[in-house]
């Protein structure tokens, strides 16, 4: 037995706990760290009907925490119910399932007087402003005090009551963070009130930290203004509007396009009613969505609202209501994973922009071209040796070379420069075909190209009457860990119909009768561990559907034309049209852009002649 | 050395050497032919490492030597050269370079040390045998359309040559294969070839070997060992490693009991598949063959662009069958028929279909089906 094991042994009698233990318990669950009581008190002020709200902060918000509003105030002789445990104006209690406010619970002042010390000053219409001060749970008197309008609240010196909490807070720059992170999701729940965060750390008037001024328009507008201020003009360019209704539920926001996709799921804003969330079922619906379109070390930016009947959804399912509850969590999850892949099938040809700026800028940092290549690296140049071993038969590893076409005329059939992908030129290291349109140019990555068609067409033949099948003349023999031998078995009957025909071998082994046709010759051990890789990073989280689409994009990636082959022109154009043909082939299966476009515009610019 | 040769000589020996020599070379010397002069001939090595081309023709020598000089520069000037022009090839083993005159025109080409060309280290052949241009042209021609691709399967990257029991005796049997379908072609066995260990001779050298065979009566010595394999004609020797790995045992997937049999015109046949597959952009297009008494008819269906059949007679007597195949393995095998109809031997849509041309068992293909 170790000290701090609870202690059972010695039993005291059952004590009712005062009121100041209790609220400090409480208040556990609601304030866990300064950001969440600005959580609590500009959603309070959102609720009063407020158009700006400044708040205020010190030394990551653990020494001061100010918001002040403009909203319709606390008359004077309610301010000592405010403070009290249960004690709202938002909801009468007869009906726990139709909130419409951020608050509903009347614990946030009470918690925060319980922690801190906490100082509200309000003026409710024309009558005088009054104030009210609690200190470690003891409420003081309401006494007058000077305010033009609404409220404001300041919170001093939080935790200072519970120094175990203390130390679990994070050094004030990441306090800080976390603060204007509430701050910047409450301000894209309401476009049209005007935000300011400012750092008085130092006192005085301090630093300004971000700034929102009310947007005005109508409701896209307003949230596009928003989503600039917040997210940055790039966002905005490469976002899709996302507008949808079924049966009662609507979905709004901004979705960005895949070549828009993050490292980490820093750019995911969700809210439901207007309330900000990071409910579990909405993430898995954007990864659904987006499947396709990304690899699962790629996240989505989106600013996406859900809006239904409150009562179709319950809100008091988390203590600090991140987590929501659907009544039809099915109907949230489909709208959310249609509407987004219509959308973004829909701007299947729209590479990122974003895409085509650092391109640019990629060709500028050019500028102090060397022309005339130093000896030295001439030297490593010529004698390096081979990327690969010379034993076998190896050929040498391709060096940077253009592959001309050998004539426009013969391989671009007349005309083909007016369509999107224009007419094949050139191809590069092996892989990139340059590609001229009317308007300028083409930069194609042929093997990430090659390896969507392949997907799609996997797909098309999945929905049509399965994938068809080559029968091998040598059955492949693919030797596996009991473990992955049994798993694939296992997803035998699922694999059949991509025309993947496994069956059981002696040993530990498998053995491939069939492989997918359009795949032409394959590896098929190299192809089964792949499976094998999806299916366990897949979990048994996915939809069916969902892991045949994930299991076909690994599969695709082994008939696609490897970076090293060179093509024909014939070939070049052909894979050209192929593309312009088929949606959602402006990205690759990892959600990389497959081509980019340099307007003659940009190229001109990049030689100074605009 | 100082050399004389005749433009025609010259360029015929420079080319067959050069076509060895890989565009892109990322270690110079292998961009470079050997040329080594002696008694009254001139003779060319070129290199991949893998394959060694060695080319001798007669030329004037006044002063023997040698030296390396790019091939491909090397080979392009003398195809610019008059005809019948008079060249001349000069190194004085000091300047490193090699002068070139003919008539009026001078080059002077930058070389590297002879010592540097890594030439092939010499072998031991067990087995010595000599056989005619046209027959081992014929041998590999039907079967390098199945060789494999596929770089993981390495062993399958090549012909394997071998000595078998055919169905006319002794052969000197020729097999490829992608694991879709395999080529199986046989000659009656030469002399000295009994011994001849089987032997997988990779792509690249099966079509350098083709480039010696345009003199179908001329006889080429083949020499095997274990780790390389030689064609020489009295010109030119090829010598190349053969792939160290071994073939699979492909006689067990060559059906026997196949019983439903097939009689149609292979140019027939091959332009009707060509038409129907049309209508699919697929790469790996499905034919449907759809047999019934005397008639075939295949069709090919692509959802999304569209429909075609065509209907053939043909000589057919046995059960109806409906069978998918890819067009393209299809094409390939129908190609290999230049005389007789083409025989198909089925026996259901899911197994191996041989085919042969009329009743000559010196070739035959298997091709597996597709099911859709
Ligand atoms: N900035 C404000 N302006 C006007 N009234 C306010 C303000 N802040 C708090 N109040 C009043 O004080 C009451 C108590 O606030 P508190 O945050 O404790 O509870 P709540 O918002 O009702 O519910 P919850 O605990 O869910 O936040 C509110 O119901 C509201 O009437
Ligand atoms: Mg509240």
């Amino acid at each position: 037995m170790n000290a701090f094991d609870p202690n059972i042994s010695q039993r005291q009698p059952i004590r009712q706990l005062d009121d100041a233990a209790a609220n400090r318990i409480a208040a556990g669950e609601v304030v866990e760290r300064p950001a969440s009581a600005v959580k609590e008190l500009v959603e309070n002020a959102l609720d009063a009907g407020a158009r700006r709200i400044d708040v205020t902060y010190a030394d990551g918000g653990k020494t001061l925490i100010r918001v002040s509003d403009d909203g319709h105030g606390i008359p004077a002789g309610e301010l000592p119910l405010a403070l009290a445990r249960h004690a709202t104006s938002k909801i009468d209690g007869s009906d726990l399932l139709n909130i419409r406010s951020f608050g509903f619970r009347g614990e946030a002042l009470p918690s925060l007087g319980a922690v801190g010390r906490l100082t509200i000053t309000s003026r409710y219409g024309k009558d005088e402003a009054a104030r009210i001060a609690v200190n470690g749970g003891a409420i003081g008197a309401v006494e007058p005090a000077a305010l033009t309008r609404g409220t404001v609240v300041e919170l001093r010196d939080l935790f200072h009551a519970t120094p175990a909490r203390l130390k679990f807070l994070r050094t004030d720059r990441a306090e800080a963070q976390a603060i204007s992170d509430v701050i910047k999701r409450l301000a894209m729940a309401e476009p049209s009130v005007g935000f300011t965060l400012r750092d008085v750390s130092g006192g005085g008037e301090g630093a300004l930290k971000f700034r929102a001024d009310p947007e005005n328009g109508d409701m896209f507008d307003a949230l596009a203004g928003r989503l600039r201020t917040i997210l940055g003009a790039d966002f905005i360019d490469n976002a899709l509007p996302i507008d949808a209704e079924r049966e009662g539920l609507i979905l709004t926001g901004y979705a960005a396009l895949p070549t828009y996709s993050r490292g980490a799921a820093v750019a995911q804003f969700l809210f439901v009613n207007g309330r900000p969330v990071r409910d579990k079922l909405l993430i898995g619906a954007l990864r659904g969505a987006y499947a396709d379109f990304l690899s699962r070390d790629r996240h989505p930016a989106v600013a996406l609202f859900l809006a239904c009947d409150p009562e179709r959804v319950d809100v008091n399912v988390h203590p600090a209501k991140a987590e929501v509850r659907f009544r039809e969590p099915g109907l949230a999850r489909g709208l959310i994973v249609s509407t987004l892949k219509h959308a973004l099938a829909e701007a299947g040809h729209r590479a990122s922009t974003t895409v085509s700026t650092a391109t640019l800028g990629a060709f500028r940092a050019e500028t102090r071209g060397h022309y005339q290549m130093d000896l030295a690296s001439r030297a490593t140049l010529s004698y390096r040796q081979p990327d690969r071993p010379q034993s076998g038969f190896a050929e040498f590893a391709p060096s940077a070379r253009v592959e001309p076409v050998h004539s426009a005329e013969e391989t671009s059939p007349e005309g083909v420069e007016a369509l999107p992908l224009g007419a094949a030129r050139a191809q590069l290291h092996e892989n990139y075909i340059v590609a001229q349109t009317d308007d300028g140019m083409i930069l194609v990555d042929a093997h990430a190209a090659h390896e969507r068609l392949v997907y799609e067409k996997l797909k098309r033949q999945m929905a049509e009457n399965g994938v068809a099948a080559q029968v091998l003349l040598i059955p492949e023999i693919v030797e596996l860990g009991a473990d992955d031998r049994a798993a694939i078995l296992n997803a035998a009957d699922s694999l059949a119909p991509l025309g993947l025909t496994i069956e059981p071998f002696g040993g530990n082994a498998v053995c491939v009768r069939e492989t997918p046709a359009i795949l032409g010759e394959v590896n098929a051990t190299a192809m089964i561990h792949d499976i094998l890789d999806e299916l366990s990073d897949l979990g048994q989280t996915q939809t069916v559907k969902d892991r045949i689409e994930a299991i076909l994009s690994r599969v695709a990636c082994h008939g696609s034309v490897r970076t090293g082959r060179r093509m024909s022109g014939p070939e070049m154009n052909a894979l050209l049209r192929e593309m312009e043909a088929t949606p959602h082939s402006g990205q690759c299966n990892h959600g990389r852009p497959t081509y980019v476009k340099l307007k003659m515009t940009d190229i001109e610019r990049l030689f100074g002649r605009s | 050395m100082k050399v004389s040769i005749e433009r025609s000589t010259l360029m015929k020996a420079m080319s067959r050497a050069q076509s060895v020599v890989e565009r892109r070379n990322t270690i110079p010397i292998l961009a470079n032919v050997l040329i080594e002069a002696e008694g009254d001939k001139i003779a060319f090595r070129a290199t991949d490492l893998d394959i060694e081309v060695l080319d001798t023709a007669p030329a004037v020598v006044s002063q023997a030597g040698a030296t390396t000089v790019g091939a491909h520069t090397l080979h392009e000037i003398v195809r610019k050269l008059p005809e019948g022009a008079m060249v001349e090839l000069s190194d004085d083993g000091t300047a490193g370079r090699l002068e070139i005159s003919a008539g009026r025109s001078h080059f002077s080409l930058a070389t590297l040390p002879k010592e540097d060309f890594p030439v092939m280290a010499s072998s031991e052949y067990e087995c010595n045998f000599s056989v005619k241009a046209s027959v081992l042209k014929r041998l590999l021609d039907k079967a390098k359309f199945a060789i494999s691709t596929e770089e993981t399967r390495y062993y399958l990257n090549g012909i394997y040559m071998h000595a078998a029991e055919g169905a006319q005796g002794k052969a000197l049997r020729c097999v490829a294969t992608d694991g879709h379908r395999l080529a199986q072609v046989d000659a009656p066995l030469p002399a000295g070839a009994e011994t001849l260990p089987g032997v997988i001779v990779p792509r690249k050298t099966v079509g350098e070997v083709m480039k010696l065979l345009d003199d179908d009566e001329a006889a080429i010595a083949v020499s095997v060992s274990e780790t390389k394999v030689r064609f020489a004609t009295p010109e030119v020797t090829l010598t190349s490693k053969v792939i160290d790995g071994s073939f699979p045992d492909y006689t067990r997937v060559i059906p026997q009991g196949n019983n439903k049999r097939l009689e149609v015109d292979a140019a027939e046949f091959a332009r009707a598949v060509d038409r129907v597959s049309t209508v699919s952009s697929e790469r790996s297009r499905a034919v449907k063959l759809a047999l019934d008494e005397d008639r075939l008819v295949l069709s090919v269906n692509a959802p999304d662009s569209g429909a075609a059949d065509e209907e053939l007679a043909v000589a057919y007597a046995d059960e109806p069958l409906e069978i998918g195949f890819n067009a393209k393995y299809l094409l390939e095998i129908a190609g290999q028929v230049d005389r007789e109809n083409a025989v198909f031997m089925f026996n259901s849509s899911g197994d191996p279909t041989l085919m042969r041309e009329g009743n000559d068992d010196s070739a035959v293909y298997v091709v597996m089906p597709m099911r859709v």
